[in-house]
């Protein structure tokens, strides 16, 4: 069919122009779910409506770039990991591909508890992608190769997506587009348009999103140059090798071995790199007034590090190899938009750089995301039916957060072609819920990154228990086989055996404690009753077989989180049933008497849905909670009376 | 909704006293506690109630079905003698089938949200179970209050600032920074030790005018729990049992010619490495400082032993008792007082005495606040999770469980200066340390 396009036009002169264009469009089959873009959100989204059996069309800017790592090359880390391992636990491509190109892996956090610690794995860049293309070219999933322009909307609902070269018909329709939104790119004073350096951005649609009036806003973030690994001394700087014996992202599909491992290094900017930096400040595109997206406080361009910390004399640059046989590294920590000549100028007055050469320079870019509160918790838009938001576009920044939210979507848009129930994970159950949880209720106000201290039920939520919280449901959403839920389900077996077998019968008068003191006891204790006691030394109090090592570890950390783990239990059964219900959007609180005017313009701004969404806004008291629900009553009841 | 039960008269010897229960669920309790008798809805009855241990009492009994009761739910309503053994055995036979305490305001509560009561009594709940957020009439009364919003807000903030640095180690480790060394230790302490003067500074309203403390301490094994049972006639706590039951005292009320009195047993006192023991006797000496009068039980004369004791009173008034004289051979030239628990000789002495301590206690201690009790209640959850956290620290424990600590320590504060919400305390971390890679 042909269609009728518009292209705004302006000369010259300055005079504006609107150009149609009549073209050949060529409309395709029908499919159940398109996914448009080929990054961490859509790959885990088409992957997982793939593996529940639907058809998926995959449309991407360029089939190459599928899978691209477009930030620093490192999967996982604090908060993140545990994300990953929930993505594996649901049978995602993520910690697949991860463990096929991963090299480095570093635990992090080993000194502290089971459920902080955090897995961090280099990967390469070039590995990672051919990894995750190769892992869905074993799928069914259709790729398509064009730029999106236009939705298909019919009435209030999205029935497909126009690219320059065809109209793709799909029942649903995944929007994962990145920053390639309205991308710009700042380097000094250049500017360019694209979402990633060498890609193209994508505005026509875009400037569709806009007409749709969607609230939308701006975000910027930074990147650091990239340096010729050839030209750095890494003697100068200090090693960080991985870990040994080297463990594993994926708790399920490995490869036979590992990746030859690399190490990473640490060097430090100096005085000399801060007073370049200083002088020059004035210069970075961040401080010249052209950027009006807000970067992330935890993810500051040195630029910042060096202006806002004046009395730090030192900040750590990390650096990260970029592949096995790949002249470059990624300098971890000097994200900048300085003009080129300075930020050559500070790399190289850093120990180890001073021949340093960069083969790209760093840049800021900026770009537009939706806010996610007008998305539904199963990442749908309330204003269009069919059309699903995930990834970087709501306004999240990270591989993970951007995975996660595409798994969520993909499971989402296929349940409900399915007519299945929603699926939502609560903040209790996964970091993944924590993250969609403050998305779709309290916005963003930078570049939302996960942390261990946004889970506030984080004891509950290890890295190392992903599974045993969401294997099941991931198999009865069609996720994973039938097969591995057998495996896990014997593992869970043997577990509960050993637990009350070796640890409830195994009995002793004698212990050594922390301090490696000997104690005795009064009479036999089990192991069980032992470890729950905090001065136990759990390490010399019982040496696991070999096949018992990963079950008495478990229950060393199940023992020591016990308590406050039944503490927060019964907070969440306590909360749980009044938390359900529900606010109509309509409801006015400024009726309330008794509620501060503080408490009602949180209210009012935040919308919340339920009484649970209610809790979580700061401000809001528990009496707040209390007069709510009353009124909630009383409202319902004007209405029978009515 | 739970099944709840609540005293409907006053927690005081009378004639009668009236226990109301309520919820969906309820009459498979009361069958239980009527072995199965049969019942007609709306009809008064006398039945016998059982407890776990047996008969308690001949009561009356009406049995309401939902809608048609006050709350809504099925509920019955029983009309016991007005003895405390005989409320105190209710309220245990009433848990024992899985009732539980009704807290303020939770029957008309019920009974609004069953749409049992009109728009206009609706509106007078309001008021009832809150009328001004609490934290207005906490901090915005600051003529009644004092600095008292000022001194919680600034507890609160001490705790935030020990939260930035912990959960900095925890989510930016890998970042090079330092987060904090040995002096996290001292700085917590600091914060518990400004709580629990804090606390001390506080006197809630019904401790004020209505009870006079009084523990009872002693070496173990001295029968402290038993002289408390005698003391009040009948086995522990009825309605007031205190809540935060993490602490080992047990308190209850005890009625004597017209005087409330606060009465709390505490664990044994003695030298101990036992790591659980010890707790429980930090708990008793904290708790001596919020004692009126402190009543030493002994089984014999031991002058070191007493004068320990005696030192731990510190300016509280100290009455020094000899226990068991019905095996033990009386030591009166030593003691101000002879008993026994387990016949009761020697009680009356007892008690008058102590009714004359208060009568003639002059110097009554000054206090900066007056709260709520609930209140007070909140700020010793924070002691102890404060405790909990320097225990942590002192016992190398992970990081994450301390944290743990802190965050609840923290929560208490919540509904009087707000919750500290991850993202603010994330933004917290980010201005005093630089992060980011």
């Amino acid at each position: 069919m042909y269609l009728l396009t518009e292209l705004d036009f302006t000369n010259k002169n300055n005079k504006k122009y609107i150009i149609y264009i009549l073209k050949y469009i060529n409309i395709m089959n029908e499919y159940d779910v398109i996914v448009v873009g080929g990054g961490h959100a859509g790959l885990e989204a088409a992957y997982a409506v793939d593996r529940i059996g639907l058809s998926c069309a995959l449309v991407t800017l360029r089939k190459q770039s599928i899978g691209q790592m477009s930030c620093n090359p490192a999967i996982g880390g604090l908060g993140k990991s545990h994300i990953v391992r929930e993505i594996d636990a649901m049978g995602g491509l993520m910690p697949i591909a991860t463990d096929m190109s991963g090299i480095q892996y570093r635990t992090l956090n080993t000194r502290k508890g089971d459920a902080v610690q955090a897995l961090r794995v280099q990967c390469d860049r070039k590995l990672y992608k051919q990894a995750a293309q190769k892992i869905i070219k074993k799928t069914n999933i259709e790729i398509i190769e064009g730029e999106v322009e236009d939705l298909v909307v019919e009435g209030k609902k999205v029935k497909g997506v126009v690219t320059d070269k065809n109209i793709v018909k799909g029942k649903r329709t995944i929007l994962t587009t990145g920053t390639f939104l309205n991308g710009r790119m700042y380097t000094g004073e250049e500017i360019e348009t694209g979402g990633r350096s060498g890609d193209l951005s994508s505005i026509p649609l875009s400037k569709k999103l806009y007409q749709l009036d969607i609230p939308m806003g701006r975000l910027k973030t930074g990147t650091p140059p990239r340096i010729k690994l050839s030209s750095i001394n890494i003697n100068l700087m200090e090693e960080q090798p991985g870990e040994r014996p080297t463990p594993w992202m994926s708790l399920n599909e490995r490869p036979k071995k590992h990746q030859k491992q690399l190490s990473c290094f640490i060097t430090r900017t100096n005085k000399t790199t801060h007073e370049i930096i200083k002088k020059n400040t004035h210069l970075s595109a961040m401080y010249s007034g052209n950027i009006v997206g807000i970067g992330p406080r935890y993810c500051p361009s040195i630029e910042d590090k060096v202006n806002r910390f004046k009395n730090k004399e030192g900040h750590q640059i990390f650096i990260e190899p970029e592949g096995i046989n790949k002249d470059l590294i990624y300098p971890n920590g000097v994200s900048t938009s300085l003009p080129k000549d300075i930020q050559l100028e500070f790399i190289q007055s850093i120990r180890g750089m001073r021949n340093a050469i960069i083969t790209e320079y760093g840049y800021a870019v900026e770009y537009d995301f939706i806010d996610p509160r007008i998305i539904k918790p199963t990442l749908e838009a309330k204003f269009l039916q069919g059309f699903y938001l995930a990834g970087q576009i709501n306004g999240t920044t990270g591989y993970e957060e951007a995975a996660a939210q595409g798994l969520i979507a993909g499971i989402n848009a296929a349940n409900s072609i399915k007519k299945k129930d929603e699926f939502i994970l609560e903040r209790d159950e996964a970091y993944i819920g924590v993250l969609i949880n403050d998305l779709t209720n309290h916005g963003i106000t930078e570049p939302y990154r996960m942390f261990t201290s946004r889970a506030e039920h984080r004891l509950l939520l290890s890295q190392n228990n992903a599974e045993q919280r969401l294997l099941l449901k991931a198999h009865n959403l069609g996720l994973i086989s039938s097969k591995r839920k057998e495996e896990f389900l014997l593992k869970e077996k043997k577990y509960k055996k050993f637990f009350n077998s070796i640890l409830k019968k195994t009995k002793t008068k004698t212990f050594i404690d922390n301090k490696n003191k000997t104690k005795h006891l009064k009479e036999n204790k089990n192991l069980y009753q032992l470890l729950s006691r905090p001065d136990v030394n759990p390490n010399r109090l019982y040496k696991p077989k070999k096949h018992e090592k990963s079950l008495y570890d478990r229950s060393v950390v199940e023992i020591k989180y016990k308590g406050y783990i039944e503490k927060q239990l019964r907070e969440i059964k306590k909360t749980k049933k009044q938390n359900n219900k529900k606010i109509p959007t309509s409801f006015d609180y400024s009726s309330i008497e008794g509620l501060s005017n503080e408490a009602k313009e949180k209210l009012y701004q935040y919308k919340p849905r339920t009484i649970g969404d209610a809790n979580i806004i700061e401000g809001i008291t528990p009496a707040a909670i209390n007069l709510i629900l009353i009124y909630l009553k009383k409202a319902e009841l004007l209405e029978q009376n009515a | 909704m739970s099944v709840v039960f609540a005293l409907a008269t006053p927690p005081a010897k009378s004639a009668i006293c009236v226990f109301r229960v309520s919820g969906p669920g309820c009459f498979r309790g009361l069958s239980k506690l009527i072995k199965g008798s049969k019942y007609t809805i709306g009809n008064f009855h006398v039945k016998s109630f059982f407890g776990a241990t047996g008969l308690i009492d001949k009561a009356g009994l009406v049995v309401f079905s939902g809608p048609n009761s006050y709350t809504g739910e099925d509920s019955f309503e029983v009309y016991a003698h007005g003895g405390l053994a005989v409320m105190s055995s209710f309220v245990k036979a009433f848990k024992g089938v899985g009732f539980e305490e009704a807290v303020g305001g939770e029957f008309t509560k019920r009974a609004f949200l069953n749409n049992k009561i009109s728009l206009h009594e609706a509106e007078a709940v309001v008021d009832l179970i809150d009328a001004v957020d609490e934290k207005e009439v906490m901090l915005a009364g600051r003529s009644l209050f004092g600095g008292l919003s000022r001194d919680i807000v600034e507890l609160a903030e001490s705790i935030d600032l020990l939260r930035v640095r912990v959960e900095a180690e925890i989510d930016f480790s890998d970042e090079g920074n330092e987060y904090f060394d040995e002096s996290l230790v001292d700085d917590l302490l600091i914060v518990k030790n400004n709580v629990v003067s804090f606390i001390n500074g506080c006197v809630n309203k019904k401790n004020r005018f209505q009870k006079n403390n009084i523990l009872l301490v002693g070496p173990v094994n001295s029968g402290k729990s038993s002289v408390f049972n005698r003391l009040l006639g009948f086995e522990r706590a009825i309605v007031s049992d205190m809540p935060g039951t993490t602490r080992d005292i047990i308190s209850s009320e005890l009625f004597y010619e017209s005087n409330t009195f606060s009465v709390f047993d505490s664990a044994g006192l003695r030298n101990t490495k036992d790591f659980v023991e010890e707790a429980g006797i930090k708990n008793t000496l904290n708790e001596i400082k919020n004692t009126d009068l402190v009543v030493g039980v002994f089984e014999c004369y031991k002058k070191s032993v007493i004068d320990e004791f005696k030192n731990l009173a510190e300016e509280n008034k100290f009455v020094c008792i000899q226990n068991k004289i019905d095996v033990n051979a009386k030591e009166e030239d030593f003691f101000d007082c002879c008993v026994s628990a387990k016949t009761g000789e020697g009680f009356d002495i007892l008690k008058e005495i102590i009714v004359n301590c208060f009568d003639s206690k002059a110097d009554k201690k000054k206090y900066n606040y007056l709260v709520r009790e609930r209140h007070e209640n909140i700020f010793k959850g924070v002691v102890f999770s404060l405790s909990s956290a320097c225990e942590g620290l002192d016992q190398s424990t992970s990081l994450e469980l301390v944290a743990e600590d802190l965050k609840n320590a923290r929560s208490g504060f919540d509904e009087l200066v707000g919750k500290k919400f991850s993202d603010s305390l994330l933004g917290d971390i980010f201005k005093s340390y630089c992060i980011g890679k």
